[in-house]
């Protein structure tokens, strides 16, 4: 009993050890990969906006009408003080877990572009989504996520039917676009409300 | 996902071994024939389930809320590891025949990768619990069927001319790359 | 010195874990799909070895022999952890490319046979030209599999595009069936190199 006790002491101050190990790494590495992720988000942001000049950050102004799609952020992107579009990162439940896309929308109801953030399907197949080599549209280069550039957000956002699919990965693309969809038409909604009622 | 279409993809489209790579040493050193391929798929099936329903609950109701998420891959292990020893225990203590058949094969099942890469799964995948529960049950049982597909390939082998620089395991890993060209095949199962 | 050297060789070619010894597999056909993703495996490998090798090696008199294993592991999984916060950390693309491969690192049956067959047994200047070599041995293979992959593949190595423009590139290697076939062509090169070896050895016995 007593040799027991021992082992287990001794057992706990390895793993009292190592844990607290772990906890420093975490706490540095933590701090690393936040503020990576911010200078990655405003790349984006400047990438979906080239005339933005700030923005602002306003999550929670929207809710979403579909319970698979949860809105996590939300941006207002100013140019010069005035509102020119809206960014939404939303995730969506796709093939092999959920999917992040960054939604930006214009002034005029049409999406500015899409930038799939992270997904964790199949490379080759559905990961494709966010492959800037992989196009729908060999001809005129356009990728999955490129075609929703400039894409009016009244269109009806069909796999197979307005919206060109990946190949062997339709269940990827639906997910997307679902994404696309409902955060486009959340995000022009309330732009067309604010730019309306600033007149 | 329903949970039809999780189990078939993770049984057959993204098959643990044959598409993921996945617990290849067990693959490679417990197919030389079908008996054994069925006991090991069998335990591995039953470590899984366990393993997942221990370790589910363990990150959504006290890792994730006290902030401890960095010591998932400390935790999971060794949770998987005491499992594996209390099924050794109580196998050999109420069903020594079944212990001693099994071998060094049970040991063995603590470091199976794809044990510990389900429940990691799990987690990134965002699966609540029944859908982790299908998910185990599924890659456990594709474990299985690429190993009874192996032995049965093998079983074949014995008998064929190979060439002298393919002998002994090369042409096991080209009857596992064929294996999985055959798997690929049900990549739009799934739609 | 010369000690030191035959152990480091040791893992490198003699009994190199992948091709020799044929553990830890693994992690050495998914990661390959790109030179970068192999070396990148390979030297985080190398790291948890070396690692828990050395606090192993340093303190195998302060480990009860019954509860070894579970400290084995404690130790490993510590450093697989922190490899893994630091890729993510330093090296996003890398550790997203490889995914559960590197919390996988912690079940690699390399680790756990060299720490519990060598470091535990041996003082610390056995135990680090073995880590050394075991790792570089392994990385050096998962390396070389994943050049050819990459290059049958995709025309490129590192990404940087080696085959002519013209090149068709196979898709076949960098998927599932490719990884399988391309290593038993390394087993095979292997084994015709071990019986080559052989009667060298033999000869010099």
């Amino acid at each position: 009993m007593k040799n027991m006790v021992k082992l287990g002491f001794i057992m706990a101050i390895y793993a009292t050890v190592a844990c607290v190990s772990l906890a420093f790494v975490y706490a540095g590495t933590q701090k690393v990969i936040a503020e990576r992720q911010k200078a990655d988000l405003e790349a984006a942001l400047k990438d979906l906006f080239p005339q933005g000049e700030s923005f602002e950050e306003v999550t929670g102004t929207l809710q979403s009408p579909d319970s698979s799609v949860s809105f996590k952020n939300e941006y207002v992107i100013k140019q010069g003080g005035t509102p020119i579009g809206m960014a939404v990162r939303a995730v969506g439940a796709s093939y092999g877990g959920p999917v992040t896309v960054l939604i930006g929308v214009g002034t005029e109801g049409k999406i500015a572009g899409v930038k799939v953030l992270e997904n964790k399907d199949t490379p080759g197949l559905g990961a494709n989504a966010a492959n800037p080599s992989y196009f729908v549209d060999r001809a005129s280069g356009i990728t999955f996520y490129g075609q929703f550039k400039g894409k009016s957000l009244s269109d009806p956002f069909e796999v197979k039917g307005d919206v060109i699919a990946i190949t062997a990965s339709t269940i990827t693309s639906k997910a997307v676009t679902r994404v696309v969809k409902t955060a486009g038409q959340a995000a022009g909604t309330w732009l067309a409300a604010q730019t309306g009622g600033s007149k | 996902m329903t949970l039809f279409k999780i189990f078939i993809s993770a049984f057959l489209i993204d098959n643990v071994i044959l598409m993921r790579f996945l617990a290849l040493c067990p693959f490679i050193g417990m197919s030389s024939d079908e008996d054994k391929s069925v006991g090991m798929g069998l335990a591995v099936i039953f470590v899984t389930l366990l393993a997942t329903s221990a370790t589910w609950p363990l990150y959504h109701f006290v890792l994730k809320p006290l902030g401890l998420e960095f010591l998932q891959i400390l935790v999971f292990i060794l949770i998987i590891a005491a499992l594996v020893q209390l099924v050794e225990f109580y196998l050999k203590k109420s069903a020594p025949a079944l212990y001693a058949s099994m071998g060094i094969y049970l040991a063995l099942i603590t470091t199976n990768c794809a044990i510990l890469a389900v429940t990691f799964d799990n987690i990134s995948k965002g699966y609540n619990f029944a859908e982790s529960l299908v998910y185990a049950f599924g890659v456990a049982s594709g474990f299985m069927l690429s190993l009874l597909l192996l032995a049965g390939v093998r079983n074949r082998i014995k008998t064929s001319p190979i060439p002298a620089f393919l002998k002994g395991t090369p042409i096991l890993f080209v009857a596992a790359s064929l294996l999985s060209m055959a798997f690929m095949g049900f990549s739009g199962l799934v739609k | 010195m010369k000690r030191f050297i035959r152990i480091f060789s040791n893992g490198l070619i003699r009994e190199n874990p992948l091709l020799m010894l044929m553990i830890g597999l693994c992690s050495a056909l998914a990661v390959t799909t790109a030179t970068a993703n192999g070396l990148g495996m390979g030297l985080s490998m190398t790291f948890v070895l070396l690692m828990s090798e050395i606090v192993i090696s340093s303190f195998r008199k302060l480990i009860p022999e019954s509860i070894r294993i579970p400290i084995f592991i404690i130790v490993i999984a510590a450093f697989t952890t922190i490899i893994d916060y630091v890729l993510k950390a330093y090296f996003p693309d890398l550790s997203k490319a490889m995914g559960v491969f590197i919390p996988l690192i912690v079940v690699n049956c390399i680790i756990m046979g060299r720490v519990e067959g060598f470091a535990s047994k041996k003082p610390l200047r056995d135990a680090i030209p073995d880590a050394l070599g075991m790792g570089l041995g392994y990385t050096w293979v998962l390396t070389g599999i994943s050049a050819i992959r990459e290059l049958l593949g995709n025309g490129t190595i590192l990404n940087i595009r080696i085959m002519p423009d013209s090149y068709q590139p196979i898709l076949f290697f960098v998927l599932s069936p490719g990884g399988f076939f391309v290593f038993s062509l390394f087993i095979a090169f292997n084994l015709w190199l071990k019986s080559r070896l052989k009667p060298l050895e033999e000869e010099q016995a």
